[in-house]
């Protein structure tokens, strides 16, 4: 009985990108939708294999209801990214602040920071446009794609920051200070760097329509 | 009732359906359409996505029950969603009363 419904939700899966619990879940969902749906139909007389055909067929074929998956996991995954910029960039650049004082890294780290607080600034805006304030406001099409290159701004200034840092050490009197600074810095620029790239692939226009005609 | 039509709706039917109780997807879907009397011809496939919209805005919440010897993600109206659910009922009304007054005038009495 459920081999339509497996087949259907394969499909599915195979054309979706983004955050593996997120679109697990939202898999599980479709699936166990389709198996009430047929047990339903089922309920109402129909043999079990037309049933599970039925209940794919009021689903809709993968072209046509794959974007509206895929619209949902590509916010989530842009949230993910938000929220990683919004808490790593703050706290690195007050680590700078703090470590940098009357240093030549000081300039580096202006400079640097400026791209990553902006950076951060415009994932705050993004988390609140796709959280509360979406229940008003149409959510920009593009929102997505801009937090994808957002943290990636984000992840190169990091990746700098942390060249720098790494320089600095060679330099500095209190070199293991900077040096603990510049593997932090190299930590925090990995994992914002990661969501970004994640956010991009997600982001990217690929559920092409027709190209997968799962029915 | 075309799809495209009904599409601009969805998350007023979605939210109309949940304000006696929580309910899971699928107990969702066939309570859209009961309510409808099978009017709106509408891909079940598209409203998952759109459950899951509803509960990042805040609109609903939603927690795994048991249901039977399956476990459902059942989802229920927040706070907010019963005011948004307010809201687009008022704007409804005033819509077809506008739309109906033009459309259908009655004769002066």
């Amino acid at each position: 009985m459920t081999a339509p419904i497996e087949a259907h939700v394969a499909a599915l899966e195979a054309v979706l990108r983004g955050p593996a619990r997120a679109k697990a879940r939202m898999l599980r969902e479709a699936r166990d939708g389709l198996a009430d749906a047929a047990e339903a139909l089922e309920g109402e007389g129909l043999p079990a294999d037309q049933a599970a055909r039925r209940a794919v067929g009021d689903f809709g074929p993968v072209d046509e209801v794959a974007p509206a998956f895929q619209q949902e996991l590509t916010i989530v995954q842009a949230r993910h990214t938000a929220r990683v910029v919004v808490l790593v960039v703050p706290c690195l650049l007050a680590c700078w602040r703090l470590a940098g004082e009357g240093r030549a890294l000081q300039v580096t780290a202006a400079h640097l920071g400026g791209v990553a607080a902006a950076a951060a600034l415009l994932a705050a805006a993004a988390l609140a446009a796709t959280g509360v304030l979406a229940r008003r406001l149409p959510t920009p099409r593009h929102l997505p794609i801009m937090v994808a290159w957002a943290g990636t701004a984000a992840g190169a200034a990091l990746g700098a920051g942390a060249l720098a840092l790494v320089a600095a050490s060679v330099l500095a009197a209190d070199w293991p200070v900077t040096a603990a600074l510049a593997a932090l810095t190299l930590v925090f620029h990995t994992r914002v760097a990661a969501s970004a790239r994640a956010c991009r692939r997600c982001a990217r226009p690929a559920v092409t329509p027709g190209r997968s005609a799962g029915r | 009732m075309k799809g495209d039509a009904v599409r601009g709706h969805l998350d007023g039917l979605l939210l109309a359906v949940l304000e006696p109780g929580p309910l899971h997807g699928y107990a969702i879907i066939a309570a859209v359409q009961e309510r409808s009397g099978g009017a709106l011809e509408l891909r079940t496939g598209t409203m998952y996505p759109a459950l899951n919209r509803l509960e990042r805005v805040g609109l609903l919440r939603s927690s795994w029950q048991a249901s039977g010897e399956r476990r459902r993600r059942c989802y229920e109206l927040t706070d907010a969603g019963r005011r948004s659910l307010a809201e687009e009922r008022a704007s409804w009304r005033e819509f077809t009363a506008v739309i109906g007054a033009v459309l259908d005038p009655r004769p002066a009495t």
